[in-house]
Formats: structure tokens, sequence, C-alpha cells
């Protein structure tokens, strides 16, 4: 009996330190993801990071009486739920692998994370979506604006590397500023780093006690959004998946093994997206709205280089923000203003028409050859990334 | 090999600093340094724990080892090929 137990208790230690203390394999969260945002797909509507943030800056300058129409609630609607999830999934493990921290920056760093957020911000308001919404799920929905998006995001992190290079050479690296302890001498009062893991644990069971509260208030999409949000958070923490390092690194390193994920979720997403697309459990035009190809495009290369100052895109900064970085936390702040100011903008200036419009790749291709140039196109990235491994031909530094 | 007998040619803080620059910054140093040299990297980007290892044994580099310290930095110890 006793030996029954210690096996138990032996396989939970085990799977604990498997699930929050190592760090998962990035092609696991991958695959992951693809399913994560298939289920949301199939649960909702497509996934997204930027409405979220779009309806936080709506929030704050209708409370400062600069909009006149009241936006939906942050706890209401229905982007800002999953990312408000994907935020309490991140900060709840990354307590969990006592891996959450505020960690602080030199000023010079949190401007860094000010613009990098203000140009992110821009640039989803020109594509209509983040790395997330206008790259990866517009491809997975075979709109064609993700294509284009692609391309701009892979040109924006050549120009934001290439800023970033110039500052290493020119600007002085900025110190940290200097805290001054207000710790007592001798033991500490309360132990933070024994206490996070349990902490952890109860923000982690609020998800599903949060699940249950949306459900009995008969809003149970969004309860199920704020869970998949969460399991996402989770998934992308613990792998630390990162799209900008996908398009960051074969100019940097060359390392290819971000794309190589990217590449692969992107072919599980596109299976599961064409069997639900193909058999009308979703409309064939659901998430395909993106402003192809100009908006597209222009926002992917604005939107690339606030990534590379930011130190993380669309999700990249939300799970950070979640780790505690401060820097991170400045840039979904200035990410959500300036997308709510910068998408008023566009439709105040009547630009939004001549950005382009959402296409459906099997209306100009048909399903067969569509399929066959999604695949491509992903399998086609993937070499390029793994060929620039080994040769360096496009690193820059 | 024991990280507290290696001799360090050259000593890199990126306290403070978040990805993708203290890679950045680790390869500028490399680059620097001659072969056979020891580069010391002081750390606290949660990122650089899979990044920096990854990238210490690429270009015949090689990786010596990390250690956590007790202000919540971390040590890395790279060998120039």
């Amino acid at each position: 009996m006793i030996t029954f137990w210690s096996s138990i208790r032996e396989e939970f230690r085990r799977t604990y330190i498997k699930l929050f203390h190592d760090s998962w394999p990035a092609w696991l969260a991958g695959i992951f993801l693809a399913i994560l945002a298939l289920m949301i797909f199939l649960w909702d509507n497509m996934w997204g990071i930027t409405g979220g943030f779009r309806n936080w800056g709506d929030n704050v300058f209708y409370m400062l009486g600069i909009y006149s129409e009241q936006p939906e609630k942050p706890w209401l609607s229905n982007m800002s739920v999953s990312n408000l999830g994907l935020l309490l999934g991140a900060f709840g493990v990354a307590l969990m692998a006592g891996q959450f921290k505020i960690r602080t920056s030199s000023w010079y760093e949190h401007l860094k994370g000010l613009v990098g957020g203000a140009l992110m911000g821009i640039g989803a308001a020109f594509a209509a979506g983040c790395n997330i919404g206008g790259f990866y799920n517009a491809i997975g929905m075979f709109s064609m604006g993700g294509y284009a998006m692609m391309i701009g995001l892979g040109i924006g992190a050549y120009i934001g590397l290439r800023i970033l290079i110039w500052e290493m050479m020119n600007i002085p690296q900025q110190s940290l500023p200097q805290m001054h302890s207000t710790e007592m001498p001798g033991k500490p009062f309360i132990n933070w780093s024994r206490i996070a893991p349990y902490a952890g644990g109860l923000v982690l069971l609020s998800i599903p006690a949060a699940f249950y509260l949306y459900a009995v208030s008969d809003r149970v999409v969004l309860g199920g959004l704020l869970f998949f949000g969460a399991l996402i958070g989770i998934t992308m923490q613990r792998a630390r998946l990162c799209f900008a390092r996908a398009f960051r690194e074969p100019f940097m390193t060359g390392n290819a093994d971000m794309v190589r994920v990217i590449a692969l979720s992107l072919i599980i997403y596109g299976m599961g997206s064409a069997v639900i697309k193909f058999n009308w459990l979703q409309p064939e035009m659901a998430g395909v709205y993106h402003p192809f190809w100009f908006g597209s495009l222009l926002g992917g290369i604005i939107f690339g280089i606030g990534m590379l100052l930011a130190g993380g895109c669309g999700t990249g900064s939300l799970w950070r923000a979640g780790e505690g970085h401060v820097k991170l936390i400045i840039a979904v702040v200035s990410f959500a203003l300036f997308n709510s100011l910068g998408f008023a903008a566009l439709e105040r200036f009547g630009i939004r028409e001549k950005l382009g419009s959402g296409v459906f790749m099997p209306d100009v291709f048909g399903w067969p050859f569509a399929l066959m140039l999604y695949g491509l196109v992903a399998l086609g990235w993937a070499l390029w990334a793994i060929w620039n491994e080994k040769t360096e031909k496009f690193v820059i530094f | 090999m024991d990280i507290a007998t290696i001799n360090v040619d050259k000593t890199l803080d990126t306290s403070g600093l978040s990805c993708p620059m203290p890679l950045l910054r680790t390869k500028k140093a490399l680059k620097e340094m001659s072969a056979g040299q020891v580069l010391k990297i002081i750390g606290t980007d949660p990122g650089s724990k899979k990044d920096i290892p990854e990238y210490g044994n690429k270009d015949g580099n090689e990786f010596l080892g990390m250690q956590d310290v007790d202000n919540g930095s971390t040590l890395y110890f790279i060998k120039k090929g």
C-alpha cells in the first residue's frame, strides 16, 4: 500500500516537473497552438488578439471623454476575454514555474517598449490584425492578406534588426536604475519563492471557475474564450513560443527552429480550417477580411519594426507581460492605445477602403490548387530557413 | 566542467535587457574575441536561458555552462572557437 501511494506521489512529482518546471518542446507547442486556434474557430470565430487590445484602448479613450460611443466592456468583448485568458494563463504558469518576477529595465528599454508597442498598434490597424489575426490566422483562414503580411513582417523584421544593430554600435548601453533594498536584515518574513507555485495554482484554478461563472450568466461563449485563451497562454509561456523570433532569427543568427515550428503549426491549422470551411461548419468567408494586399503589406512592415523594438509581437508581448516584464507591459498598453487611435483614424479619413479587401484563396485558385499552394508556401518557408541556417546567406550580423 | 574554475577573458553584462539584445550583444562580443578566449555573460532575461546555450555551440564556439546566482541573474560561459 505504501509503495502504491509513494509511486503515485512520485509520478505526480515527475509530471509536475515536466509540465511546470522543464520547458516544453517548441514543436509540441506549435501543434497545440494550431489545435487551440481551431477549437476557438469552432467554438466562436477566428481567434484574434488585436481586437481585444483595441477594445482596451477604446475603453480608455471613452473614459477620458475622447470617444463618444461606449465600447463593449473588456470582460464582455470576445477578443478581450481571450486576451485576458492568455495573460492569466501565462501569469499563473509563470508563477508555478518560479519564473514570474517584476523585471524592470533602463528608461531607454522602456522607451523602446513604448515606441515598439505604438508601431505594432499602428501596423495592426493597417493590416487589420497582428502576427496572429493578420498573419497566422489570416493564412489559416485562407485569406490572401496573410501572405502579404508575412512578406511585410519579414521586411519589417529586417529593418528592425538593422535599427537594433545600429543602436548597439552607436548608443551606449543604459545601466539599470539602482534599486534601494527595502528588505530587513535577517530571514525574510514571507518566502515568496515558496508561495509562488501555490499562488500560480490558484490563478490557474480561477480560470475554470470564471468559465463556470460566465456559463451560469448565460455567457458560455465568453467563458470558453477565456479558457482557450488561458491554454494558449500556458502553451506559449512554457515553450517560449515567439513569432518575432521566427521572422528575426533568419537574419540574426540563422536559427531556423521557430520557422519550422510556425510552418508546422500553419500546416495543421490549414488542414483543420479547410475541413471546417469546406463542410460549412463555419462560413467560408469567416476570418477573410484582411486588406489584400497593400494594407497587409504596409501593416506588416510597420508591425515587424515594432515587434523588434519591443522584443515581442502581439502574443509574445502578452505572455511576457504575464511573466512580469515591465517593458512588455508598456508595449501592451502602447499597442492598445495606438491601435485604437490608428483604427479610428483609418475609419475617419476613409483610408481603410483604399488599403485593399479580403480575398479568399479558394475563390482565386479553387480548393485543390489553394490547398497545394498553402502547403508549398509553408514548406518553402521552412526549407528556405533551414538552407539559410546552414549557409547564413541572409544573416546580416 | 566546473564553472567556478573557468578563467574568464571578457565579461558582458546584459542585465535588464530583453530579447533579442542579450543574444545580439553576445554575438558582437564573441566577434571581438580571439579563438580560445572565454566570454562570461550576465543576464536577467529568462529567454536567454534557451537562446544563449543554443547559440553558444554555433560557429565553432563551445558553450561551457550556466549558473543561476542569488540576485536572480544567470551567468553563461562561452569559449570562442
